[in-house]
């Protein structure tokens, strides 16, 4: 063999790899991509069940709640903020209203022991507990992904595939609050 | 990501498993030659085949029946949302936190003994199973720990690896079997005629090593065999507090399960290693044959992750409970620092049923506080109470080993000792140490210098007697004093040994 055909082979190898990793990469970008989407899927299935959730909680509890129209109406108004929200920061921002509202009802709740005391309530609260719970871990499941699909496009070499291919950074999802991260907490005392 | 630990994983299991292979057909070609003409030139692979036929037939039989065979022997029943909504809703939230593709079935077994397994080759198909006795104790942060383990075995496909290692060690034990009561009953004249026939120079020395293979073989295979099930009991823990983000729940979890009198009744022993903790219970600490990391150990690591609940904080929390610097995880995961938040501890803090022994004990409590008992509340959770009687200075908890300071009312047993020696100015503080009594300056008002006992190696608690600032002393702290930043007194530690002062009783 000449050093020409020794150069060539190299040379093709080289192009090669080059070109199977960019197709390795960008097949990663994708399935990521969708993971994402499907993540996020999950996170709205989610707030949907809390929406659901929230006419059945206030109307199990306004026999007993006379004196808190101002607390109800709260997590009723803030619920139908949230279920009218569409971009991203929008929904963050209002699911955390309603999730800090939903904490003030639920501590209210506490000063009602008939209520607490009712089968059917306590049936919804576990539903709500178990939803904000479940509303937490789809938000930790999709950010995580986020931050996977983040790393990706920007870290090298990854960046160049996901620059040629226009892939975008995720947004995560915040809920800026504190009170909105814990799923409020509910006693029986 | 967690992916990317499972894969990790995985490479790490596939190469043990291949390990236990080799081990297996290597045992079989032995026995092959060794039972037949040992120059035949087939006769190791014939006996090495055979040794893969057993295998594949073992892994069919248990791949295809165990399911249903496991959990009709553990007397399991599938139970529906309407009777178990708590456990169902629990499951469903860790199958979201893990991406699990399908929910699995859901198991119920009605035994006291606080337990839990999962099933399933497959994350598609797979099944949880819980005792009545978990469910009744635990409250749903606990739940959601030991659920949590269970799905991460279903995430990490335990169940498929554990069953392809059991069966391997399974027939690696019934070849080895064979062959040694066979060979001590009949065949020893059989195999040394044949060796002096075939010319007495090789199959001497093969003997021996077939020999040695079927001893060490079945030892060397329960080896990796157990320490791949440990392994992946470390790993499923560090993924329960990933996804759950709260390691205390599984650790008060343990701990409860470790605290129960009652042992299930009904588990087959071959289902060991999917229980959340041995079933058996064996005694055996820390040993090369056990199924499961000690408990106490389990607890001590998911209760020194205090900065984070991400892989890299288990794997802190590991090296410094058990001192063993191996690697759990793939080196990628273990780069950002506390980014894996802890949340807040929990919604219900109510069991899910009241402890009826909680009330007891606190009206024990009452009377014991009446005549004269001592309580101390040990940072590791255990109330000690100690009785009257007891007149030592100190106490060492029989859980953490963290020794405790006996402070009686009546003041007969109080160990604060003071020495002048030690006596420290506030300039201690910024950096200028200097005797108080030479100077007299701030004599007055000068913080009483205090002796506290503490046990090296450990991390514990010690409060300022002067200002009730806390401190949290590392086990690597070595210095014999330090001074309190907020009122300046010096504190002694005066390091207590575990009591082995033989030595010093052989002087006196």
């Amino acid at each position: 063999m000449s050093t020409g055909t020794v150069v060539f082979i190299i040379l093709t190898g080289a192009v090669l790899a080059v070109l199977l990793y960019i197709v390795f990469a960008y097949n990663a970008l994708v399935a990521l991509k969708n993971q994402i989407k499907n993540a996020w899927s999950q996170i709205e299935v989610q707030l949907k069940r809390r929406h659901d959730l929230i006419p059945n909680l206030v109307e199990a509890a306004k026999g007993y709640m006379a004196h808190e129209r101002q607390t109800l109406e709260n997590v009723t108004r803030a619920r139908a903020q949230a279920s009218g929200a569409k971009t991203v920061p929008d929904i963050s921002r209002a699911e955390t209203a309603l999730s800090s509202a939903l904490g003030q009802f639920l501590a209210v709740v506490e000063n009602y022991p008939e209520l607490k005391a009712n089968q059917n309530f306590l049936a919804l609260q576990e539903e709500l507990t178990s939803t904000e719970n479940r509303i937490a871990f789809s938000r930790q499941a999709y950010n995580d992904q986020v931050l996977f699909m983040n790393n990706k496009v920007e870290m090298f070499p990854s960046n160049m595939v996901a620059g040629m291919f226009h892939f975008r950074k995720g947004q995560f999802f915040e809920l800026e609050e504190q009170s909105g991260r814990a799923a409020p907490r509910v006693s029986f005392g | 990501m967690f992916w990317s630990v499972i894969a990790a994983n995985r490479r790490k299991t596939v190469l043990l498993i291949v390990l236990m292979g080799l081990l297996l057909v290597l045992s079989g070609g032995m026995i092959g030659m060794a039972f037949t003409d040992v120059y035949h030139p087939f006769a190791g692979l014939i006996g090495a085949a055979l040794a893969g036929a057993v295998w594949i037939a073992m892994l069919l039989m248990s791949l295809f029946a165990s399911d249903t065979i496991l959990l009709g022997l553990s007397r399991a029943h599938e139970v529906s949302r309407e009777t178990y909504p708590q456990l169902f809703n629990v499951v469903e939230e860790m199958v979201i936190a893990g991406a699990l593709p399908a929910m699995p079935r859901i198991f119920v077994v009605d035994d006291p003994a606080p337990n839990a397994f999962a099933m399933g080759k497959s994350p598609e198909k797979s099944c949880i199973c819980v005792t009545a006795g978990l469910l009744a104790m635990c409250t749903r942060d606990e739940l959601q720990g030991v659920v949590a383990h269970e799905i991460s075995h279903i995430l990490n496909q335990d169940v498929l690896y554990m069953t392809v290692a059991a069966t391997m060690l399974g027939s690696i034990l019934l070849l080895s079997d064979i062959f040694t009561r066979s060979f001590r009953y009949t065949s020893t004249v059989r195999l040394a005629s044949r060796s002096r026939r075939a010319g007495g120079r090789a199959a001497g020395p093969l003997l021996i090593v077939s020999l040695v293979l079927a001893v060490i073989g079945p030892i060397l295979a329960r080896v990796l065999y157990f320490s791949l099930s440990r392994k992946r009991e470390y790993l499923a823990d560090a993924t329960s507090a990933r996804l759950t983000r709260y390691p205390e729940g599984l650790a008060s979890a343990l701990q409860k399960i470790g605290e129960s009198a009652d042992t299930l009744t009904t588990a087959p022993s071959a289902t060991a290693p999917f229980y959340i903790v041995n079933p058996y219970r064996q005694h055996l600490g820390n040993s090369a044959f056990a199924t499961h990391p000690p408990l106490e150990e389990r607890i001590r690591i998911l209760r020194a992750m205090s900065l984070g609940a991400g892989y890299l904080d288990y794997h802190r929390a590991y090296v410094e409970v058990t001192r063993r610097r191996e690697k759990l995880f793939p080196a990628s995961e273990l780069q950002d620092v506390g980014r894996v938040g802890i949340r807040e501890d929990g919604q219900t803090s109510a069991p899910v049923r009241p402890a009826r022994t909680e009330s007891a004990r606190r009206a024990g409590d009452i009377i014991r506080a009446l005549n004269g008992f001592a309580f101390i509340t040990c940072p590791c959770g255990l109330k000690i109470k100690l009785p009257p009687e007891y007149r030592e200075a100190r106490f060492v908890c029989p859980r953490c080993r963290r020794a405790h300071l006996v402070n009686r009312p009546d003041g007969k047993a109080v160990c604060s000792v003071l020495s002048g020696s030690a006596v420290m100015s506030r300039q201690a503080s910024a950096g200028r140490a200097e005797p108080l009594n030479r100077s007299g300056r701030g004599g007055r008002d000068a913080p009483m210098p205090q002796e506290v006992c503490y046990q090296p190696g450990a991390w514990q608690k010690i409060t300022c007697a002067g200002c009730g600032h806390e401190y949290e002393i590392s086990p690597r702290f070595r210095a014999r004093r330090m001074v309190c930043s907020g009122c300046g007194a010096t504190i002694r530690l005066a390091p207590v040994h575990e009591p082995d002062d033989r030595s010093s009783g052989i002087q006196t």
